[in-house]
């Protein structure tokens, strides 16, 4: 599971992120404490990507295959990361 | 190098063995994995006969959706044409829509994957031959009945998303609606059980040494493939049910007078439907990078970032399930959400696109069949994907929405993502079944039609569009000046049949199955490993895998495999096996013990099919008889595996011995119920949805639930027979009676809350027709029961072979299955009991 929880973390940060935002369009309605809702959890989603950048960028080596997983994982958290700040824009437009 | 199980990698290096191999071992191999004769083929179960079964069929669907289209193209090739008549037409445009996403494009690639999976991960057979068995039988004797409809004038005519309250019984009083409802959640079934095989199959039977980085990317494609089909089609399941039951009883989920809400519909339908286009294109994506590597004779450039693009579009794409419904009034934050991940989507697709034209740059390729096949994909497919960003944007989808601009996208995305891949991996894989290959000369033919037919037929769509034409119209006015696109989308229609039908020229004059002997081989120059020598056990021995193209980089490995110097060279039990590895480094596990051919599977597929064509019709008896019968088939089938053989530990190559057999999560049984639970549980999570949707959109319908400080009771015996379950396999190491009575408690532990919690809410006064609170709560007890009633009969089954002395001890894998249902059926149940109360309390 560990290995998953790597390859993954960066889209698992975008899905949570994702389904909460539409949770509170879904459930909490459209206004301004909605609204700073989605910036905070998209600003707490950005941080935690920043932090599991920066655990695996001072993890060590390992052999081939772990190498692989991590750059994988790096890659993952920057498409994830973009994800998140994308998907929380229309709370900043939206009126 | 690390280890994942404790295995010693260095003993990797004893391969290839030096000492030549008894001659009788490859005779051994052939007597138990024999040709079939005669009836026999009907019963088979190995992935070289049903994988061709399963794609034949798939195809023939595709064949028959196609004439469907230029049946339609035919009667809008000018105004008020009169061909077919407009009710007619209704069913043709649904049967199209629904017979090639559901007969044709999810079968077909599970076909591809049952067919080359086991050889590119050079095992013997996928994991449960009998079930990738079931799902073919199950899917072809159903999609036929389902397309059958058609000639009787009972084919469904709600468009291919069904949607209420059109498809509610007021309006839709017929029994096609319920063709499409109770055949599609049938099918579903099928696709799901292949799924699962798919999944075990990638992750626990591959090659020893053959790491996830090491993994051939239409393996990666598959597997995300398989996990989406897990996560995606509940919810579809669920909709059609609850639509069903909606139809037959009266519960109003999606009647908005009732408290019900057609928009629910909307949002299950399109939670499976939107990633169902990912599920579609991703393993036809996987073919297109194991075939432009080979086109251009080098290595996939960017491997690592196509397996993120798989794994990315994996998540996103269940993010942007809402963009089909902008023109709904949902609120304008709730929208941009949604437009925002459709456009995110896009990048993973531009990821594969862009390593796809980076790999044919930096190779030498070359413009034969596939390589064609490749390219005129990436041109159309880039050309739909850029009306997808452009309907991705809101203010232009209210203008283009239900128009013909988007079928030509649509079109533009499924025939340039999936279609033409496609053929690109016929060509490229034909050579592997047939003792020919296809005709490269006719081939060049192929292409060029269907791809200026392809781009006649639907880029005037665009246009027509443009022009204010909606979708599903059976005729049109001169005056509205969309007589000239629609002529040329009907010539470019014909032309791209026509192309069509060379191609099946070509497979009449040339494709001569072989399946485990003479195939033409690898003509293209591959290097992974389905290329080696084949036979019906598939490959002689099974090779330790270094690098991701093993073929070109040991020349001498295809060899090596023939003459037996890698593992399992022979049977080591006597019996048909393969070996089990370990998920992320593959390390070699246990020795798997296969079912071998057995006519139950083909059985329980016909009565399984019977019973749903039975309630179809509303004849219950024949429906039950059925069902009974199904049943039974199920458990016949199941009743000869999961049996230990003489030998504890046997060697399967080298000195290195393996168990042949275990249980608990190592086992690959374990791991196909634990999805299955995934699937059930996404089933459930719907349900609880669509619960808490309804609060959400008919506040005004909500009735105070069944009080929470009651539920004690309830909740108390599901935690019971929870704990019952999980002793169960404790239990099993003092005697099998034991765990068999842990379990028969545990069910009726269970049964009694669900009668306690359904008493509670029946004396609220609340009744299922009279709101979609009402009828939802109940659906999910109904659902409870459902769990339940398998539940019972696994429970009876274990009885039943702990009685045969067929339950090992201390550990038993049917006993270790029934646990992991039964604890989860307790689980659902004490969530639901909480759930149903919490919502809209106070």
């Amino acid at each position: 599971m560990r290995s998953w929880a790597i390859l993954l973390a960066g889209l698992i940060v975008w899905a949570v992120h994702f389904f909460l935002l539409y949770g509170i369009g879904e459930f909490a309605g459209e206004g301004k404490g909605p609204r700073l809702a989605v910036l905070a959890i998209t600003a707490l989603a950005l941080a935690v990507v920043a932090m599991l950048a920066r655990l695996l960028l001072r993890a060590p080596g390992g052999d081939g295959f772990e190498r692989w997983r991590g750059r994988l994982a790096l890659a993952g958290l920057l498409l994830g990361g973009l994800a998140v700040l994308w998907q929380g824009l229309p709370a900043l437009l939206a009126r | 190098m690390s280890s994942e199980t404790g295995f010693d990698p260095a003993l990797y290096a004893r391969f290839p063995t030096q000492e030549p191999r008894p001659p009788e071992e490859e005779e051994e191999l052939r007597r138990i994995w024999c040709k079939p004769k005669g009836w026999e083929y009907l019963t088979v179960v190995n992935n070289n006969y049903v994988g061709i079964y399963y794609l034949g069929t798939a195809f023939l669907f595709f064949l028959l959706a196609g004439v469907l289209a230029l049946l339609m193209r035919v009667q809008l090739a000018a105004p008020l044409m009169e061909i077919v008549p407009q009710a007619t037409y209704n069913q043709l445009f649904t049967m199209h829509g629904t017979v090639m996403m559901f007969l044709f494009a999810v079968p077909v690639v599970e076909a591809a994957g049952v067919l080359l999976l086991p050889q590119m991960l050079a095992a013997r057979d996928l994991p449960f031959p009998r079930l990738s068995a079931y799902a073919f039988w199950a899917y072809a004797v159903g999609g036929l009945c389902f397309f059958a409809s058609l000639f009787v004038g009972l084919a469904p005519d709600g468009g291919w998303f069904m949607y209420p309250p059109l498809t509610s019984k007021a309006y839709s009083p017929g029994i096609n609606t319920d063709f499409w409802l109770l055949g599609i959640g049938f099918i579903e079934i099928s696709a799901i059980a292949g799924a699962i095989e798919i999944i075990v199959g990638v992750l626990r039977t591959r090659a020893p040494g053959m790491t996830l980085d090491k993994m051939p990317i239409f393996a990666w494609a598959m597997l995300v493939f398989a996990v989406m089909i897990v996560i995606a089609f509940p919810s579809v399941i669920l909709a059609t049910l609850l639509l069903e039951i909606e139809r037959a009883l009266g519960w109003p989920f999606f009647d908005a007078a009732r408290g019900g809400d057609p928009l629910l519909w909307q949002h299950l339908f399109w939670f499976f439907g939107h990633p169902e286009v990912y599920i579609i294109f991703l393993p036809a994506a996987g073919m297109m990078s194991m075939i432009v590597a080979t086109v251009a004779r080098t290595e996939l450039v960017g491997y690592r970032l196509i397996v993120l693009a798989m794994l990315a579009t994996g998540f996103i794409s269940f993010g942007v399930w809402a963009h089909h419904m902008f023109t709904t009034g949902m609120p304008p934050m709730t929208t941009g959400f949604f437009s925002a991940a459709s456009m995110a989507v896009s990048v993973p697709a531009g990821i594969q696109v862009f390593s796809w034209i980076a790999t044919l740059a930096v190779g030498k390729p070359r413009f034969n069949a596939p390589g064609l096949f490749v390219m005129g994909s990436i041109v159309v497919f880039v050309t739909g994907g850029l009306t997808g960003v452009m309907v991705a944007m809101v203010p232009f989808d209210w203008q283009m929405h239900d128009s013909y601009f988007i079928v030509a996208h649509l079109h533009y995305v499924l025939i340039g993502g999936m279609v033409f891949p496609l053929f690109a991996a016929f060509y490229h894989w034909i050579p592997m079944v047939s003792r020919r290959a296809l005709s490269e000369r006719l081939a060049k033919w192929v292409f060029g039609l269907m791809f200026v037919g392809m781009n006649v037929a639907f880029m005037p769509m665009h246009l027509a569009g443009l022009m204010g034409m909606p979708r599903r119209v059976y005729t049109y006015l001169l005056e509205h000046g969309w007589d000239l696109p629609n002529l040329v989308s009907t010539i470019g229609a014909f032309l791209l049949a026509l192309g069509i039908l060379l191609f099946l020229i070509d497979l009449a004059r040339n494709f001569r199955l072989a399946p485990g002997e003479g195939n033409a081989g690898n003509v293209h120059g591959a290097g992974t490993l389905e290329w080696l020598p084949n036979a019906l056990y598939a490959a002689r021995s099974i090779p330790v895998v270094n690098s991701r193209e093993p073929l070109w980089d040991d020349p001498q490995m295809s060899d090596d495999v023939a003459k037996g110097r890698y593992f399992l060279p022979r049977s080591a039990t006597g019996l048909r096996e393969t070996i089990v590895t370990s998920p992320l480094r593959a390390e070699p596990q246990y020795l798997q013990i296969m079912p071998g051919p057995s006519p139950w599977p083909l059985a329980a597929a016909v009565f399984t099919a019977g019973f749903f064509l039975g309630l179809t019709v509303q004849a219950y008896p024949f429906a039950i008889a059925s069902g009974v019968l199904a049943v039974v088939g199920v458990l016949r089938w199941l009743w000869e595996t999961d049996r230990r053989v003489g030998m504890e530990g046997v060697d399967i190559g080298a000195d290195i011995r393996v168990p042949t057999y275990v249980t608990g999560p190592k086992s690959h049984g374990w791991w196909a119920m634990v999805i299955l639970l995934v699937v059930m549980g996404m089933i459930f999570a719907m349900a609880l949805f669509s619960l808490a949707f309804l609060w959400s959109n008919q506040p005004g319908h909500w009735a105070p639930p069944a009080p929470l400080a009651a539920a004690w009771t309830v909740l108390l015996l599901y935690a019971a027979a929870l704990a019952l379950a999980v002793a169960a396999r404790a239990l099993l190491r003092r005697g099998a009676g034991w765990a068999v009575a842990a379990l028969l408690l545990s069910v009726l532990a269970a049964g009694a809350a669900l009668w306690l919690d359904h008493g509670q809410w029946r004396a609220t006064g609340l009744i299922p027709q009279a709101s979609g609170q009402a009828a939802s709560v109940f659906a999910l007890q109904a659902l409870q029961g459902c769990a339940l009633v398998i539940g019972a009969l696994m429970a009876a089954y274990c009885a039943a072979r702990a009685v045969r002395g067929l339950v090992s001890q201390p550990a038993n894998n049917t006993i270790d299955v029934t646990m992991l249902f039964l604890a989860y059926a307790a689980g659902q149940g004490l969530v639901g009991a909480l759930f149903t109360r919490v919502i809209g309390i106070g």
